[in-house]
């Protein structure tokens, strides 16, 4: 199967998808950890794909979104930022609003922590 | 010429910004992944500009990963934007 199939398959059936570099229980890359420690906390159930396992992966998930950096968040299989997009977001609380809208669980009174903490 | 020079000249060229702040932050991540010895590895910019007015965040991510080129984004390490108007 090619890295580009292989990506639109996991990305269809998992609402929340974070490639990112080692897995969300041992994160490899400051950027992939700060979003998966986000998701985490937020009690987010979401899908890790390590693309330090796979190089066609790693390059095939570049070339998917047109996005040359790690991690990358996909929700209902849409592409929704890197860390820096994120870390934004969830600042704002635009990631509540896009997780909501899309029927994803959350834990509301941890986001509004991470935004008291970072306020 | 070093990559910061290399950075703020093909942004400015780009967006003729307002505000344009390039940091190379290599030193913070010595020993971590992809640490170079005499930096040049991750770096953080700050960017304002109004040719980013109405666009959406992906669109001024992709703005500026267009601006600096595939070559230079290619061997940046770790690259953090923080874009606005």
């Amino acid at each position: 199967m090619s890295a580009e199939q292989q990506i639109k398959d996991t990305i269809t059936a998992n609402d929340v998808v974070l490639y990112m570099k080692g897995t969300k229980e041992m994160p490899q890359c400051g950027f992939s950890s700060r979003v998966a420690g986000v998701l985490n906390y937020m009690g987010v159930n979401f899908a890790d794909v390590n693309v330090l396992a796979d190089d066609a992966i790693r390059q095939g998930i570049k070339d998917f979104s047109d996005w040359p950096t790690i991690p990358q968040l996909y929700v209902k299989g849409e592409f929704v930022g890197g860390c820096d997009i994120i870390t934004e977001m969830t600042l704002s609380g635009e990631l509540d609003t896009l997780l909501a809208e899309n029927g994803v669980a959350f834990d509301k009174d941890a986001a509004d922590k991470i935004r008291e903490a970072n306020g | 010429m070093p990559v910061t020079d290399e950075i703020e000249t093909r942004l400015t060229k780009a967006f003729a910004p307002t505000e344009l702040i390039v940091v190379d932050d290599s030193e913070r991540h010595r020993g971590h992944a992809g640490y170079q010895e005499g930096g040049e590895s991750h770096f953080n910019v700050k960017i304002r500009a109004s040719a980013f007015d109405g666009q959406s965040r992906i669109q001024r991510h992709r703005a500026v990963h267009n601006a600096l080129g595939a070559d230079l984004v290619g061997r940046i390490h770790a690259l953090s934007l923080d874009i606005g108007v």
